[in-house]
């Protein structure tokens, strides 16, 4: 029987962060990824192969990171886990016996079963070079496209099909607005009107009813009455965790489908750890199970879980949420709560904001406005959130504000900041937003 | 005791699954068609559903989660929909529960360990009305 120290199955990003940290912190042990993809895509990049990337092959990660961790790899599918003999089973045949195994299986799309869901060219966007490439040659001759979904996902295929492809193309939500579950109403605006300059057209508060057609979509029947020709729909709804290995094998799957970890992304299983989208979450805001899939998380949960294979060294403190997207030459990021959340979860809070050039002066070259959102919790005034609109700054701006949230940092923190300005590349200092969005809101928490 | 009703066309399976959530405790009726399932639904109300999704020919199991919820006015009934049609249409997706789509609470994958399916089908008799309304 053949034998792995550390065994990680899934090679995406949760699974290959996994084997590089597991190299890292256990130098002396064997670290063996099987994966079934041949090659893996950069999960992120999925939407930009419709547009700004060109194709998928222009979006993978190298396996040359493998051999340069000196990180084993077999491409076959784990069938079985055998708990008690500590062994995984293969679809080509191949039995191999593990110390600990990384669980890092990832998600599905998720399929909303309307009635015609199954016609052709309606698309899920499942991580596979075959089925993208697919995907891309049928747009290609498309004349109406819709998107369902109006989540990041979503926003991001309908601007970059708009790019590439010349087609009347329109995004559906069942919210009020695009982007609603990361922004407040005033970024989701904004982030609307520039999809419509850019000739992508939201519909929100309604859904799809059924998708119309004999064999391939023709149309798509919405909840309002209305009806769009539509020669192919991609969906957008989100992500199912994929969790079918670990169920058949007895582990337990939480409230939100993933595989039960704890803070140490153990599963009950003290030699079975699992990370990324096919683990459990919960809210780094009360602990309360959450849904959120992110590449980022999975990598932070990867980097978690296998440094703690032979010994607790990490903990996880809960999914702040920091991600951001990006229209055109805009950037729309956010960490943490914005207003919709922070009062879900029962926070009296406050805001400030504050918005400035991000130059000084204005005039100097790269000029755009960036705006700074943030939450404070009204009684501490510890921040719990914040959201950017700006430049491509704002990407790095939000994960200087997810540290502050994830130390706790007050207003009166933020307020007292020691930041580092240039006139070419930042707001001055006496602009600088960050620090001004804590002292409007340091006015009102008075 | 708790009522369970199965709604699958597939006799070895109902017949397999009742007898093992009988010895787990349960009271367990069954339905081999769609419209049987949404008569006994009405007529014997069950505390529990356990709902196939093909049958007899296709997608028939979305059909009827639709119908307990918006015809029968079933709203808290607990569905539990079990199903091989991921594996059998070799899908690349997965269906999954959802208020406007998909109105179950739970989907879970034949054929699932005995145990598993007791657990689930205990948990969701168990805490059903106390779950979070949305995860945060």
């Amino acid at each position: 029987m053949k034998r792995a120290d550390i065994l990680v199955v899934g090679g995406s990003a949760a699974g290959l962060t996994a084997a590089i940290t597991a190299r890292r912190h256990y130098p002396e042990k064997n670290v063996l990824i099987i994966r079934k993809e041949k090659q893996v895509l950069i999960p992120c990049g999925i939407p930009y192969i419709f547009g700004t990337v060109g194709s998928p092959e222009k979006n993978l990660i190298p396996d040359a990171v493998l051999t340069q961790h000196q990180i084993d790899l077999l491409v076959d599918e784990v069938t079985g886990i055998d708990r008690e003999n500590a062994c995984v089973s293969t679809a080509g045949g191949d039995t191999i016996a593990y110390d600990r195994l990384i669980l890092a299986t990832g998600s599905l799309p998720a399929m909303p079963p309307v009635p015609g869901f199954d016609l052709g060219n309606v698309f899920p966007v499942f991580k596979d070079v075959l089925h993208l490439r697919e995907m891309q040659e049928t747009l290609k001759g498309v004349s109406d496209l819709v998107v369902i979904g109006g989540g990041f996902i979503g926003v991001e295929f309908a601007d970059e099909c708009r790019k590439s492809i010349n087609a009347k193309v329109s995004i559906i939500e069942m919210l009020p607005h695009c982007l609603m579950l990361a922004y407040d109403e005033e970024f989701c605006v904004q982030a609307e009107q520039l999809l419509q300059e850019r000739g992508v057209t939201p519909m929100t508060g309604v859904r799809v009813k059924r998708l119309i057609g004999k064999s391939s979509v023709e149309s798509v029947e919405l909840s309002d009455g209305a009806t769009l020709p539509a020669q192919a729909v991609i969906l957008g709804i989100g992500a199912v965790a994929n969790v079918n290995l670990a169920e058949r094998t007895g582990l337990p799957i939480g409230p939100t489908g993933g595989i039960v970890v704890d803070r140490t992304m153990r599963t009950p299983d003290d030699r079975i750890y699992a990370c990324g989208d096919c683990a459990e979450k919960i809210s780094f805001f009360g602990g309360r199970p959450s849904p959120l899939k992110l590449a980022s998380i999975a990598t932070a949960e990867a980097r978690i879980a296998a440094a703690n294979l032979f010994g607790t060294r990490r903990e996880n403190i809960g999914t702040v949420g920091v991600w951001s997207t990006a229209i055109g030459g805009t950037a729309f990021a956010t960490a943490g709560l914005t207003e919709i959340l922070a009062t879900r979860h029962g926070y009296n809070y406050v805001v400030g904001a504050a918005e400035a050039p991000n130059r000084h002066p204005g005039g100097m070259p790269g000029m755009h406005n960036m705006k700074v959102k943030l939450v404070f919790e009204k009684r501490t005034g510890v921040l719990l959130g914040g959201q950017v609109r700006g430049d491509a700054a704002a990407g790095e701006v939000i994960n200087a504000i997810s540290a502050c949230i994830q130390r706790r940092m007050t207003a009166e923190d933020v307020a007292m900041f020691q930041t580092g300005t240039h006139p070419a590349l930042t707001a001055s200092p006496v602009t600088y937003q960050f620090v001004n969005a804590a002292e409007a809101a340091i006015a009102a928490l008075r | 005791m708790s009522r369970i009703l199965i709604i699958d066309d597939d006799f070895d399976f109902r017949a397999t699954c009742r007898l093992f959530l009988e010895s787990a405790g349960f009271d367990v009726s069954d339905a081999a068609d769609p419209e049987e399932g949404v008569r006994k639904v009405r007529e014997e109300k069950p505390d529990l559903v356990i709902l196939d999704v093909l049958m007899p020919s296709e997608y028939e199991g979305f059909e009827v989660a639709r119908r307990i919820r918006e015809e029968l006015k079933m709203g808290d009934l607990p569905i539990l929909m079990l199903s091989g049609v991921h594996e059998i249409k070799e899908t690349p997706y997965r269906f999954y529960p959802d208020k406007n789509y998909l109105p179950v609470d739970a989907f879970l994958d034949k054929l699932v360990p005995p145990e598993v399916l007791t657990r689930k089908v205990r948990e969701m008799l168990g805490i059903h009305r106390e779950a979070p309304e949305a995860p945060l």
